[in-house]
């Protein structure tokens, strides 16, 4: 393929895929619906028992090394699909962070301004506990960072969300 | 070069500056001009340079010399503008995120590295095929800045997607108008590089100030269109105080 034709296409691809962008904006808006869905469907239980490090202490004192490297892949590559999904939801998170910290109000404005910092860390957070995840479905005796940091900024953020529906319920004409 | 063509590249050049004039005036109006004051200038950098190479094709137009160096010369402003146009965008992209504007410099340095390496690499790659004149140089160079911009404006798109971060409709404007030129931008320099008949060349010198017209009506567009309402709820839900019970308990 000749260098010009290369760059041309470049060009194109570019174009295309700003006008994608584009167009898709306006389905990118925030949906509290859709972050609620994302929250309900997640068992952030069964999550805390798969990456619970004293849990991998028992089932390493009572397997086999071969059946404990099986079983902790299997847990890694579950703990993976928990990850993503959380990961998901921070996203959902964070749009909604976003868009209630334009509100005309200060204190949603202030609190949306907190639900998207704090969104956007976990989606960081989730990230990077993806990718220890990911090494240790493939090396079972590689032993992954602490999901603590994780799961803490799960809670901050529903914690966070937890009181901006508070905010609005205060304001909300039914309350008053 | 028929009648036709002289009227839509005269169309092409004067309406999208004539165009642009109402940009600045309604930014200034809007005080936009205090949140974006390098857009604002180039905007202004713009209509000026329109009319001084305007002014400088109607003068010369039997050599077309003071054109060309007038042209040279203000491309490198315009340019210098546009990456500060970029800067911008990115500073106001990421406003009130303290730990995402740090990765995304930290990134932003990154693609702005491997960006510079692809734009050099290009030029090495065509050196041996281009004219080595002042012409050839500068179509090498616009082609790799080219390169450098829309990869910058891509990142900037990708990565504010990544995180869920919405643009405010006029920030999303600029960056789109901008994009949109880079990318023909690219063609454009691309083809300049070729050796196009007289015709073809007539006609690819369209493509610049046809993608300039539409990103001036882009920008004037997401001015003039008010804030995209966003779906702040103004009502509590629920199920969420129910929700978080639960997850009180299960803690």
């Amino acid at each position: 393929m000749s260098p010009t034709l290369l760059f041309v296409l470049i060009a194109v691809a570019l174009l295309a895929v700003f006008a994608v962008l584009a167009t898709r904006r306006t389905k990118d808006l925030a949906d509290l619906d859709q972050a609620f869905t994302a929250i309900r469907l997640l068992d952030i239980e069964a999550f805390r028992n798969l990456v619970d490090p004293e849990e991998e202490t028992f089932l390493r004192a009572r397997l086999s090394a071969q059946e404990f490297r099986r079983i902790k892949r299997e847990r890694a590559k579950a703990a993976l699909a928990y990850v993503k999904e959380l990961s998901r939801v921070s996203l959902q998170f964070a749009r909604f962070g976003d868009a209630a910290q334009r509100s005309p109000d200060p204190a949603i404005a202030a609190s949306g301004r907190q639900i998207a910092n704090s969104a956007i860390y976990l989606r960081l957070r989730a990230l990077d506990a993806s990718v220890w995840l990911a090494v240790s479905a493939a090396f079972p005796s590689f032993d992954p960072r602490s999901m603590h940091s994780l799961l803490e900024q799960y809670d901050r953020a529903t914690y966070l969300l937890q009181n901006h529906n508070g905010l609005i319920h205060a304001q909300s004409p039914v309350a008053s | 070069m028929a009648q036709w063509y002289k009227l839509v590249l005269y169309y092409l050049w004067i309406a999208p500056h004539v165009l642009l004039v109402g940009v600045p005036v309604l930014m200034y109006v809007r005080r936009l001009h205090k949140d974006f004051p390098i857009f604002f200038v180039y905007t202004l950098y713009e209509t000026f340079e329109f009319l001084l190479l305007f002014v400088a094709y109607m003068i010369g137009r039997d050599t077309g010399n003071l054109y060309r160096y007038l042209f040279t010369a203000t491309l490198v402003g315009s340019t210098a503008l546009r990456f500060g146009v970029i800067q911008e965008i990115f500073n106001n992209v990421f406003r009130g995120y303290s730990r995402l504007e740090t990765l995304a410099a930290v990134s932003m340095r990154w693609i702005t590295g491997l960006l510079l390496l692809a734009a050099i690499s290009s030029v090495l790659y065509s050196a041996g095929a281009v004219p080595e004149n002042l012409l050839g140089m500068i179509r090498l160079l616009g082609r790799s800045v080219a390169i450098i911009q829309a990869g910058l404006l891509l990142f900037l798109f990708l990565f504010s997607r990544m995180f869920g971060l919405s643009w405010r409709s006029f920030v999303f404007g600029i960056a789109l108008g901008f994009a949109i030129f880079a990318s023909t931008e690219l063609a454009k320099w691309t083809l300049e590089l070729t050796n196009l008949t007289r015709y073809a060349r007539g006609l690819l010198d369209l493509l610049p100030t046809g993608s300039y017209h539409v990103s001036v009506v882009v920008w004037m567009g997401y001015l003039l269109a008010a804030e995209k309402p966003v779906g702040t709820p103004t009502h509590p839900v629920p199920e969420l105080d129910q929700w978080s019970g639960e997850l009180e308990r299960s803690r």
